[in-house]
């Protein structure tokens, strides 16, 4: 239908890129149409990223032809850029930590006479717009460092959207939101898409490629190997283009005796934020958590590894009662936690995948203080092949491997501790299919070795597929317990939001 | 295409080993600059006075400063150790103590400095840079309220001058006892912070505190741990210092720490990632240590020297940072 009238917004043809041996793209093509919404799809370390940091000037591609608005562009800064009217949402672009909502939001477009900025009049139409784009409504002057990482997402999304944006690219955008903030993320996308804007969406949920795309290119090691309408091919048609292997079943099987309970919390509480929380985690077991934001489950994680501390309540691992005070000590007892905020707590960019693999497990490795780079070296290749991190070797650093290797060496940090608990917050965000059936995998064989799995995530489809039981909190409360066919989707969204409640078998 | 693009990688390449190595280029050429200018720089003498002169207490004060960088610290008061280590070793010898005692009652001084910096910092949560700051002003406020207005204390004759000289004019196999003291800090620190675990946490909480803390390691222990390691070699220097000039010139510590911290970031230019490392810090004092000879020898005056190792700083990282950014 828009093929008639299509018109090129922006075209990249045989762009190539390596970094040292790794060729992260090879004659890699784009073609980006205004008033459609394209997207993007490829395994981890596909190189979406890249492409996407050639079109905005950051990295500069070793050859290739860049087209924007029908002009051959020789060379592209970012600044220049954004001049011809593309913008982005990077994947790993932070914000900054000490700026406030209205600073973030028009960093580099600052109101205000001459030299003079107006914070006054940034701070509100930072608000006007967050509440007209996310309905989200911020106490005015908030600092970005006091965001959760789903409102710093949506403060960068607001500030792309707040430019007169002709080309709009977003790299994994709703990868800490909640279906909420999804949905009025896709109607403004829409209504963008409507006024006849080009957007190029990059996610690793193909359900949300399915609803909002008009096309999607699939890109596989560099190369785009294909472009489809993702309303007239099946998924799985398009994941076999991205992964070119069959990943199996989405979530595996697996038969389990329940063991005696690992993780007992009883009466949990902290003020303002949750109270009389109480649950179990059996050996073996995998117990989901979620929450829509702000419902408290975040908080609760926060408190069983020590990073808050609780007003009052009881937790025991295998009898033991803990103290968690600090991570240091939750640590010590046996719990392991995988971060939300991989950048700020999962993973030391600057440091080798070697070292991060082995962080919090160096004592194993180590005798009379120093560390045995032959133990260490076997365990850390040992845990690259399990979980195939796509890095060059050991000692990459971590940031140079793409967002979702970057996850995995995350997790992997925790595997090679062998945790009595693992509290897992999102821990399939920004992973490829194909990685994250792996990580299922990896889940079940953990639990298997008795382990006890929380799994907090607000991916509910995976909640359903992967837990044994889930647990959901509304207000501060323990609103619900599902498990069994009782179990899908559609209630857990319900109770998330309030509208059903099923207080039976909660504190099981 | 292609043959532009391995031309590149070839240029790509240059660019990188020129960049990597641009503190040991540096080096080459100032000392066939300097040995051209100079009949006296490349004698054995003039060496050998460098190394003892120049090079050992400033090295040992920058092996506690790479530490504490490496954490992603800074200590301004590490000259302040140096001062308390040299005024409490000389006060003691002064009184009649023994040069063990002296020297026990030195570290101590300098110990209490670094547990103090480690309090500020770790309990208090004030940022090394304000607290070593802080401590840098109270440490040389008490040494001239101790000193009646900044009097030095010299010992130039008597028991106290053998004790002195029992550290600075001995030496074994030929080595002086400083270089030989120097030579065991060097490889301790080096095994300490690259092969240890401790290391390993030390780089970890410089590259991403929020890591450090969320795996699980005591991040204000082994803080505290890395600011009382460094004051306490910087007490080394201290007594080195006490013993070489055989008295206490209250304030004196304070001219290593610029040197020091100049010489440890020259050293990060070894490491692609700019991390501090042992080698990288003892290159950055031996070549702030030659230009320094050099240009006296060439017949500078003090105020030049200090232009000159300005110059020579800006330019080795300037290089470094420039050609890599351009190998990138
Ligand atoms: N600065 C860099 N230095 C070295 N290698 C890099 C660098 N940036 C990216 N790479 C490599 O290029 C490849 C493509 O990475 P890219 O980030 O584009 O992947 P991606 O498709 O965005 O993956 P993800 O879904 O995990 O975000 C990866 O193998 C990655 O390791
Ligand atoms: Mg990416």
């Amino acid at each position: 239908m828009q093929t008639a009238t299509r018109e090129i917004a922006v075209s990249m043809t045989g762009i190539s890129k390596r970094f040292g041996p790794v060729r992260a793209l090879e004659n890699a093509n784009l073609e980006i149409a205004r008033g459609s919404i394209l997207g993007l799809v490829g395994q981890n370390g596909a190189g979406k990223s890249t492409i996407i940091k050639v079109l905005a000037g950051i990295i500069k591609p070793d050859s290739g032809t860049i087209v924007i608005n029908g002009e051959v562009i020789t060379s592209l800064t970012p600044a220049s850029v954004e001049k011809l009217g593309v913008h982005f949402i990077h994947q790993d672009r932070l914000l900054v930590p000490t700026a406030t909502v209205g600073e973030a939001v028009f960093l580099g477009h600052e109101i205000g006479l001459g030299p003079f900025v107006s914070r006054r009049a940034m701070e509100r139409r930072a608000a006007d717009l967050l509440k007209r784009f996310f309905g989200m409504e911020l106490p005015p002057g908030t600092l970005v460092k006091d965001l959760t990482t789903a409102q710093q997402k949506v403060v960068q999304i607001t500030r792309a959207l707040a430019q007169k944006a002709s080309v709009l690219v977003l790299d994994e955008p709703t990868a800490a939101l909640v279906k909420r903030e999804v949905d009025s993320l896709f109607d403004v996308l829409r209504r963008l898409r409507d006024d006849g804007i080009a957007v190029v969406f990059i996610s690793h949920y193909m359900q949300e490629i399915e609803k909002l795309c008009d096309r999607v290119t699939v890109m596989r090691n560099g190369t785009d190997v294909g472009t489809v309408d993702p309303r007239q091919t099946p998924i799985d048609e398009i994941i076999a283009m991205m992964i070119a292997r069959d990943v199996g079943e989405m979530f595996p099987k697996r038969s389990v005796t329940l063991g005696a309970p690992v993780l007992e919390v009883s009466n949990l509480r902290l003020g303002g934020s949750f109270e009389n929380i109480g649950f179990n985690v059996r050996a073996g077991e995998i117990v989901g958590l979620t929450g829509l934001l702000g419902s408290g489950a975040k908080e609760i994680v926060q408190c069983l590894f020590g990073l808050k501390t609780a007003d009052g309540g009881q937790v025991k691992v295998e009898g033991r009662e803990l103290s968690l005070s600090t991570p240091v000590k939750a640590v010590r007892d046996g719990i392991a936690m995988l971060p939300e905020d991989r950048r700020a707590h999962g993973v030391a960019l600057g440091l080798s995948v070697r070292e991060n693999i082995s962080l919090a497990s160096l004592r194993r490795y180590s005798r009379s203080g120093m560390v045995s780079r032959g133990a260490e070296n076997q365990a850390v290749d040992g845990l690259i092949k399990e979980l195939s991190i796509k890095t060059p070797h050991r000692d990459a650093l971590v940031r140079e491997l793409s967002g979702g290797n970057q996850q995995k060496v995350a997790i992997a940090k925790w595997l090679s501790c062998q945790s009595r608990v693992y509290v897992l917050d999102e821990p399939t965000v920004a992973v490829d299919v194909g990685a994250k059936v792996e990580i299922y995998n990896l889940l079940n064989r953990l639990a298997g070795e008795g382990a006890a799995i929380l799994l907090l995530s607000s991916d509910l489809l995976e909640l359903v597929g992967v837990c044994d039981r889930v647990l959901v909190v509304y207000r501060g409360r323990l609103a619900s317990s599902f498990s069994g066919p009782a179990m899908n989707s559609d209630a857990l969204l319900a109770a998330s939001s309030g509208a059903r409640s099923n207080t039976d078998g909660v504190a099981a | 295409m292609s043959v532009s693009a391995n031309d590149n990688s070839a240029k790509v390449s240059v660019r990188g080993f020129l960049a990597k190595y641009s503190v040991l280029i540096a080096f080459a050429v100032i000392v066939i600059l300097f040995a051209v200018a100079s009949p006296t720089f490349l004698t054995p003498a003039n060496l050998f006075n460098v190394l003892v002169n120049n090079v050992v207490m400033l090295a040992i004060v920058a092996l506690g400063l790479t530490i504490v960088i490496s954490s992603g610290g800074i200590d301004l008061s590490v000259g302040v150790s140096v001062d308390m280590a040299s005024m409490i070793f000389v006060m003691l010898l002064a009184a009649g103590y023994g040069g063990v005692v002296g020297v026990a009652g030195g570290l101590g001084a300098a110990l209490i400095v670094g547990i103090l910096n480690a309090i500020l910092i770790t309990r208090l949560n004030i940022s090394p840079f304000l607290a070593t700051l802080g401590v840098l002003f109270i440490g040389q406020s008490t040494q001239q309220l101790a000193t009646s207005g900044g009097q030095p204390i010299y010992l130039t004759s008597g028991y106290a001058a053998d004790q002195f000289n029992a550290i600075a004019r001995t030496a074994l196999f030929g080595i002086p006892t400083p270089v030989l003291v120097l030579i065991v800090l060097v490889i301790a620190v080096h095994v300490l912070l690259h092969r240890s675990v401790f290391g390993r946490y030390v780089q970890a909480m410089g590259a991403q505190p929020g890591v450090a803390w969320y795996s699980g390691i005591r991040v204000p222990r082994e803080l505290s741990m890395v600011h009382v390691l460094c004051a306490l070699l910087a007490g080394v220097t201290g007594i080195l210092l006490s013993s070489t000039v055989k008295s206490y010139v209250p304030l004196s510590g304070n001219a290593f720490l610029l040197d020091a911290i100049g010489a440890t970031f020259i050293g990060t230019t070894l490491s692609r990632e700019r991390k501090p490392s042992v080698i990288g810090t003892l290159l950055g004092v031996l070549l702030l240590a030659i230009v320094k000879n050099g240009l006296l020898l060439v017949g500078w005056n003090f105020y030049w020297q200090q232009v000159g190792i300005g110059v020579l700083v800006f330019l080795v990282l300037a290089a470094s940072f420039g050609l890599r950014r351009a190998a990138h």
